[in-house]
């Protein structure tokens, strides 16, 4: 049993596991590793689409976080403390990358990707079938980098548009006009990965 | 309302903002009312998304060891040595055999006798155990030697100094945090020793092909 | 990855045109169109490369080639430009030199790699991050963004850079710091010199660490902070009359000072191994 488990078996707090952390407890780090691990890097891969990139991150997540547990004084939850620092991983790395962390601000003409079709009398239909968390996952990862960081923040991760217009540094105007986006750009996705599964049977 | 318009607002539909003449136009249109379900949809199981992948166990494997040698972590005197500190960047990984590398800061152990009051500083101690290693290992940095060997000998020394100051400075702020046990700020001099050392192989490998 | 299927708005017009400078010498300029806040990229091993901040949506690259054996490589995407100078095969120092001065939008984030180049930049409001083995680095007049440094050995000036969230990593490289406030100041240096003269302002925390390398900060009277400063194995010296800290310091060897100024509004920790740390007050 590793020592996580046997903390886990004893009913450790979070808060517990923090101040045991503190002093340098292995096995405080590894029960607040578990606790969270699949929140950040699941974060880290919906905003990358990359597994070992994801890895990468959620690591270096953990590592700043965990350097910096001195400090930590519980005037917010520490799971709250620990997703922000790594979003903010993320988005320093897609920076550094050169990737756009956020679609710049254009003035779209014309039809909107997976918008109401404009032809009267052409009743545009529904996603067939109830939508699985696979299916979306998919379409999530096939989503270009900027709207799918703002996707995956606000209705994955659930920030407000303040939050994410301070974190990625865009107006909020901006990311609402781009969640929708993304929100069309999605719904255009499933329906041709679905019309293509359904080509192909 | 035509589908223009609502199209134009939906995005406050989909927010709560609701009035008598969008329903009624989501009444009265199927494409509309299709669209606006299907955004909830995806909105609504896009939440399913947040804790749905797990890393592999190498990321906490990888995560321990930076810890350890970081000196954030104890060590219990049984635990296998943790890896250089350098070499949890992927890029660098190649360095070091997987099962060749040695501790860094090991045997750092930080207890509270019991009823300790008193500030933190005061009261930990550091035991080191015996035998064990706190300068880097020189494996690592003679096969960071061997990499830079293609580069002009002049740029070669450069490299070579400041493997050495780097070391150096790995060297002197663990012999700072043995005789200080607990000093956060040793610990943050060993904490900074590191960033360079990362850095110095960072900026040379990546520089590695030319002269 | 299912291809992007609107076109985008971010449309690239280039405009090269090569001609003859000098002996061997050729010029070349791109000009390119750019959304907002562009990601631009510059890789220039060998050579100096200068940043300006110019109009909104363009970024334009005037770059003096010193041989044919390099070439320029660039690409851009949506709202991004990468510019790389190409090293071809048989290519040195001397002829793979490339001199750059580039203009972007003053939101730009930018990105700069060279080995032994100076590097310069002014006027902008982006994050700017730069990596260099002996570069000279230079950033002046800049506010609101990150500013990351990394350097080996070449000196680093920073000045009038307000607002930042700055760290300076340096191996043997003097790091110089004037005017230069915000919420996260950091420099790590081992043998080079940090030499800070400015109010620690902005209710920010500045932390100066070197191995062997002296620090000094020079700071007004009015200047609002709390202090940590020690030194393992080298002097340390202060120029002002410190209040006591409300949490007793205590130090276990070493030379070391600790206290606060007005009201304590900025953290100003000054750490070293060997080198000599002075805490200057400025003189009016």
């Amino acid at each position: 049993m590793t020592g996580a488990k046997r903390l886990q078996g004893d009913k450790l707090t979070e808060a517990e596991a923090i101040e045991r952390a503190k002093q340098g407890d292995g096995e405080a780090f590894e029960f607040l590793y578990h606790l969270h691990k699949r929140r950040v890097y699941s974060l880290c891969l919906r905003m990358t689409g990359n597994t070992a990139t994801a890895e990468d991150l959620a690591q270096e997540a953990f590592l700043q976080l965990f350097r910096k547990i001195a400090t930590f004084r519980g005037e917010s939850a520490f799971s709250t403390w620990l997703h922000r620092m790594s979003v903010n991983v993320v988005l320093m790395q897609l920076r550094k990358k050169g990737l756009p962390v956020v679609p710049i601000e254009e003035t779209t003409e014309g039809e909107e990707e997976g918008s109401v079709k404009k032809e009267p009398g052409a009743p545009d239909e529904r996603l067939a079938g109830s939508l699985d968390r696979l299916q979306l996952q998919r379409a999530v990862d096939e989503l270009p980098p900027g709207y799918r960081t703002i996707f995956v923040l606000h209705d994955v991760e659930g920030f407000e548009h303040n939050e994410i217009a301070e974190m990625v540094g865009c107006s909020i105007g901006n990311s609402k006009s781009q969640l929708h986006k993304a929100r069309l750009k999605l719904r255009e996705l499933l329906r041709t990965n679905r019309a293509e599964k359904a080509g192909r049977r | 309302m035509n589908c223009l318009e609502f199209e134009r607002i939906l995005p406050e539909v989909l927010e709560g903002g609701h009035t008598t003449e969008r329903q009624a136009h989501l009444n009265s249109c199927p494409a509309c009312s299709n669209l606006l379900a299907d955004l909830k949809d995806i909105s609504l199981q896009a939440k399913t998304l947040a804790d749905s992948a797990e890393p592999s166990p190498m990321v906490w494997n990888a995560l321990e060891a930076q810890l350890r040698s970081e000196g954030l972590i104890r060590r219990p005197a049984a635990a296998a040595p943790a890896r250089s500190p350098w070499f949890r960047r992927s890029k660098t990984v190649w360095l070091v055999p997987v099962v060749a590398a040695l501790a860094i800061v090991v045997g750092i152990k930080l207890y509270h006798p019991a009823g300790a009051g008193e500030k933190q500083q005061a009261v930990k101690h550091i035991v080191v155990a015996p035998g064990q290693t706190v300068r880097p290992v020189s494996s690592d940095d003679q096969q960071f030697l061997n990499t830079m060997a293609t580069r002009r000998p002049a740029r070669q020394a450069r490299y070579r100094a400041d493997m050495d100051d780097a070391n150096a400075f790995i060297h002197d702020a663990e012999q700072a945090l043995k005789s200080n046990p607990g000093d956060v700020y040793a610990q943050q001099m060993l904490i900074n020793a590191y960033e360079q050392k990362q850095m110095l192989y960072d900026l040379a490998v990546d520089r590695s092909s030319l002269q | 990855m299912i291809a992007v299927s609107w076109a985008p708005k971010a449309v690239t017009v280039l405009a090269l045109t090569g001609l003859a400078f000098g002996a061997g010498e050729i010029r070349k300029e791109l000009h390119f169109k750019v959304g907002k806040r562009p990601m631009v990229s510059i890789n220039n091993p060998y050579g100096p490369v200068v940043v300006r901040a110019g109009a909104p949506h363009q970024v334009v690259v005037s770059a003096i080639l010193h041989s044919d054996k390099v070439e320029l490589d660039q690409s851009s995407t949506r709202n991004r430009v990468d510019v790389i100078s190409h090293l071809l095969a048989g290519s040195d120092q001397n002829t793979g030199l490339v001199e750059y001065e580039v203009q972007v939008p003053p939101e730009a984030d930018l990105t700069v790699h060279s080995e032994n180049g100076r590097i310069h930049i002014e006027n902008l409001q982006g994050d700017i991050a730069t990596e260099g083995s002996d570069s000279s680095v230079e950033v002046l007049d800049c506010a609101n963004g990150h500013v990351h440094v990394k350097t080996l050995n070449g000196p680093v000036n920073l000045s009038n850079v307000r607002n930042g969230h700055i760290e300076i990593v340096s191996m043997g490289g003097d790091v110089l710091l004037s005017g230069v406030d915000g919420p996260w100041v950091s420099v790590n240096s081992n043998t080079g010199r940090i030499q800070y003269a400015g109010n620690f302002g902005d209710e920010g925390e500045y932390d100066f660490t070197s191995h062997t390398g002296d620090i000094e900060a020079v700071a007004p009277a009015f200047a609002s902070i709390d202090v940590v400063a020690r030194s393992n194995q080298g002097r340390v010296e202060n120029d002002f009359s410190l209040e006591p800290k409300h949490t007793p310091f205590y130090v276990k060897g070493g030379n070391a000072f600790a206290g606060t100024l007005n009201k304590a509004a900025s953290s100003v920790k000054l750490f070293s191994f060997s080198g000599r740390i002075h805490l200057k007050k400025r003189q009016n």
